[in-house]
């Protein structure tokens, strides 16, 4: 301060002439009249993204992890019938609710916001309950060693595809001889039920947090940037059904760089063979989240509603729709007499196939969906104006 | 003429708008540079990507360990703050590295490139050559400086406004209202404002309100009479820009520098405002006469600046689809681009081909960027072949299938999904391989 009080420095104090600013004042009066009137003359193609969020929470999020927790009860029960009497009926229940619970948990799997995504040392709750291919040798060794940990790095030893290898040990593995590794390997049982146990830890926390705050939280976040509920939602979506192409089809087909050959071994729930069950789940509920559908076929808001009422969005959806008729007709030539595993091994075009129709169909999912309805992927500033 | 331009340039006028253009522009770098590493973007642009996108030319430039480019932006930033305060070779030192520091910073990874930054790193570059014997600590009143320092500055300005609004008249944004019509929509649930940007005219009117805004201020900002009015065009445009957008300081960043255009006296008082007078006035430098070579550097830099943007015309096509001759020209939220690329590599010993998975080489901010631009298209796809040569597999070869929707059209294909990358070199010639968009 140089001793004479505070000047503003704003430009006002220069200028005294403000006649030229007529002009501009009749114009922000026009451009603040038009505001008002825009209140009254509420767009009609205006979509209530809030009204679509909501859907999503309450007909697909919630009821899904609530399932899921419900499932993963039952699994528990059986495991515990089965640890006080190991007799094959027992174990053949303990994997008929593992099956149902596994199915309950794809529709769930696109779900990793909030309290499902990556917070701290924990990664999304997809890789840490669903990793997959697993590790035989790791799970080997914490069988032998008694060794049980469900909460260290190792994702590949834990989560439902590990029980699923404790359960099932193989596809050629017969019903009686996995019974009979569960007599001799003592914390076999063990790692079958803390494993589950774990799951559910992890389930029951996510399902508390949207059932008390997140799901106000979720749809309150109604805009289109980053963190917005609709950006995290759109960018789960398009990786999970990225998963299925580039994860579940391509690495047992052997198609990524530097494999060799096919490694049917490789695909999804290979030791149950249910892998073909599973895959179709998947594909369906990436429908229904396009659809907005909820699990009885009830439709609501969701991203295709949200499309139709953007520029050129009900092109899209036409060409999307089209497209997911393919994926789903090469999804039904696939043979459901084998294990997806055999399959593969034995003639994999039709799952070739899939795959194409796969792949052209993911820039309508990836790149026209999110570049249409404006949503921001990345936290990174853009180009300014 | 010539004597007349030499003249005009040579001619003396106070420091005082100078002093202050340093005080606000160094503020807002140092506010910047805070930013970036506030945010953990040193993390996420620099040290944890595997692959860095280059900038043609420029491919020897590394990122560097954590460690250094923390170092790297405590040096900018100590920079910033002695561009606003020092004097005679220290000014001179400071104004260097922080050119340096920050171009540096912008050359890693071309993913992350934008107007504005560059923008910001010509006007670090210019401020190297600014007089340098004055400070906010100078007596103002007293201080002069050639007028060739703050006109390239102005001039500067003025290229960029004016070139962003020339680009903005083309059929999308005028006729259709594209991408406005994507974006204005997308942000309805902003508060109060939401409603406005819902509207269905809105986009029209926005598109056009910018386009004339961007091409017309700087005019009533150096006429005198409109300057107050135009400053807060300036200050509403951009606060808007600012709302509706994810496009960090640079509103702030507009909104500081077009102060320049202010007074004499204006500029006196907003340097006192924040620092005392000090030191006496140092002895001019005695060169200060004859500035007849600077004066054809100035021109030359001008002459450079106003023709670079054009050499899209040298290239075949829509410049929107192929984005050859795109960058460096002020073409700013122009339109809405987004891509799929799927890229296959072959080993050509076995024949077999195999889908990459993008994620495991990119981030997401990499991927989309890379994903709509055939030269970033080619570097990604020559990286690929290098890094499954060097895991065992035979000579490769990169093909790439990349589908590209503008301003809402239907997603086609970029480029040739047959060439095999490997054998395409970038270079500013015609990218033989690129698809043009034919309606």
């Amino acid at each position: 301060m140089n001793g004479k009080g505070i000047k503003l420095p704003l430009p006002f104090c220069i200028y005294k002439n403000m006649k030229k600013g007529l002009f501009y004042i009749i114009i922000s009066t026009l451009i603040f009249t038009s505001c008002k009137r825009d209140k009254d003359i509420k767009n009609q193609d205006n979509f209530d993204r809030e009204a679509m969020l909501k859907n999503y929470a309450e007909e697909l999020i919630i009821p899904a992890y609530e399932e899921l927790n419900l499932s993963i009860q039952e699994l528990l029960k059986s495991i515990n019938s089965f640890e006080s009497n190991i007799t094959l009926q027992n174990l053949n229940n303990v994997k008929l609710e593992w099956q149902k619970t596994y199915s309950v948990w794809i529709t769930a799997n696109a779900f990793n916001i909030g309290p499902a995504s990556e917070q701290g040392l924990n990664k999304s709750l997809n890789e840490e309950i669903a990793t997959f291919p697993i590790s035989e040798s790791k799970i080997q060794s914490a069988v032998e060693t008694g060794n049980l940990n469900f909460n260290d790095f190792n994702r590949d030893a834990r989560g439902f595809l590990a029980l699923e290898y404790i359960l099932f040990n193989g596809p050629n593995t017969s019903e009686d001889s996995v019974l009979n590794l569960f007599t001799i390997q003592t914390n076999r049982t063990l790692f079958l039920k803390q494993c589950a146990q774990n799951i559910q830890t992890r389930v029951a926390r996510v399902l508390s947090e949207w059932q008390t705050t997140y799901k106000n939280e979720f749809i309150a976040r109604n805009g289109t940037d980053v963190g917005s509920s609709t950006s995290q939602l759109y960018n789960e979506f398009v990786k999970s059904f990225e998963t299925i192409k580039n994860l579940k089809i391509e690495l047992p087909l052997g198609k990524r760089p530097g494999q060799i050959q096919i490694e049917p071994k490789l695909v999804e729930a290979y030791y149950s063979g249910l892998s073909l069950d599973f895959l179709k789940i998947h594909i369906q509920n990436i429908e229904r989240i396009y659809l907005g559908q909820n699990k009885n076929g009830q439709d609501g808001l969701g991203f295709k509603d949200y499309l139709e009422t953007v520029t050129n969005g009900k092109e899209l959806v036409v060409s999307t729709l089209k497209q997911w008729e393919n994926v789903n007709n090469t999804l039904n030539k696939i043979p459901t007499n084998a294990p997806l595993s055999e399959i593969i091994r034995n003639n994999s075009e039709p799952v070739e196939d899939l795959r194409i129709e796969l792949q052209k169909h993911t820039r309508f999912f990836k790149s026209d969906m999110s570049s249409l309805l404006g949503i921001a992927i990345t936290y990174s500033s853009g180009d300014g104006d | 003429m010539i004597e007349k331009a030499h003249q005009f340039f040579n001619t003396k006028i106070p420091a005082a708008p100078l002093v202050s253009f340093r005080l606000i522009f160094g503020a807002l770098m140092v506010f910047s540079a805070i930013r970036f590493m506030y945010l953990g973007w040193i993390e996420d642009h620099f040290t944890e990507p595997l692959f860095h996108f280059k900038y043609y030319g420029f491919s020897w430039v590394k990122s560097a360990s954590r460690f250094t480019l923390y170092a790297i932006h405590m040096l900018m930033i100590l920079s910033a703050i002695g561009i606003m305060f020092l004097q005679g070779i220290a000014y001179r030192i400071a104004a260097v590295v922080l050119f340096l520091t920050f171009t540096y910073t912008e050359l890693i990874d071309l993913t992350y490139y934008l107007n504005h930054y560059y923008f910001v790193s010509l006007i670090c570059f210019l401020l190297i050559f600014m007089p340098s014997y004055v400070s906010p600590f100078s007596n103002l009143k007293n201080t002069q400086i050639k007028r060739s320092s703050i006109f390239i500055l102005k001039a500067q300005i003025a290229i960029l406004y004016v070139y962003a609004g020339l680009a903005k008249i083309n059929y999308d944004w005028l006729i259709e209202a594209l991408p406005l019509k994507i974006w204005l929509p997308a942000n309805d649930n902003i508060f109060l404002l939401g409603p406005l940007f819902a509207w269905k005219y809105s986009p029209y009117i926005f598109s056009w309100a910018g386009m004339l805004y961007d091409t017309f201020i700087v005019l009533f900002l150096v006429y005198t009479p409109t300057r107050v009015w135009a400053y807060l065009t300036v200050i509403l445009f951009h606060s808007l820009t600012g709302i509706l957008f994810q496009i960090g300081v640079f509103p702030l960043v507009m909104i500081g520098i077009a102060s320049i255009f202010f007074s004499d006296a204006w500029h006196v008082k907003l340097v006192r405002f924040f620092v005392k007078e000090k030191a006496p006035v140092r002895k001019q430098n005695s060169l200060s006469s004859n500035y007849t070579l600077f004066n054809y550097l100035i021109l030359g830099y001008l002459v450079f600046q106003v023709l670079f943007p054009w050499r899209y015309v040298l290239y075949p096509g829509n410049l929107f689809w192929t984005e050859e001759g795109y960058r460096f020209s002020w073409r700013v939220m122009l339109m809405e681009k987004a891509g799929t690329a799927t890229f296959y590599v072959k080993d050509n010993k076995t024949g077999r081909e195999g889908i990459v998975n993008n994620t495991e080489f990119l981030n997401p901010h990499q991927e989309k960027q890379m994903a709509m631009q055939p030269d970033m298209i080619l570097q990604f796809a020559h990286f690929l072949g290098q890094y499954y040569e060097s895991k065992g597999m035979h000579k490769p070869s990169v093909r790439a299938e990349v589908y590209v929707t503008l301003n809402a059209r239907p997603s086609r294909l970029l480029i040739d999904p047959n060439v095999d990358l490997m054998k395409e070199k970038d270079s500013f010639k015609p990218k033989n391989w690129i698809i043009h968009y034919k309606d």
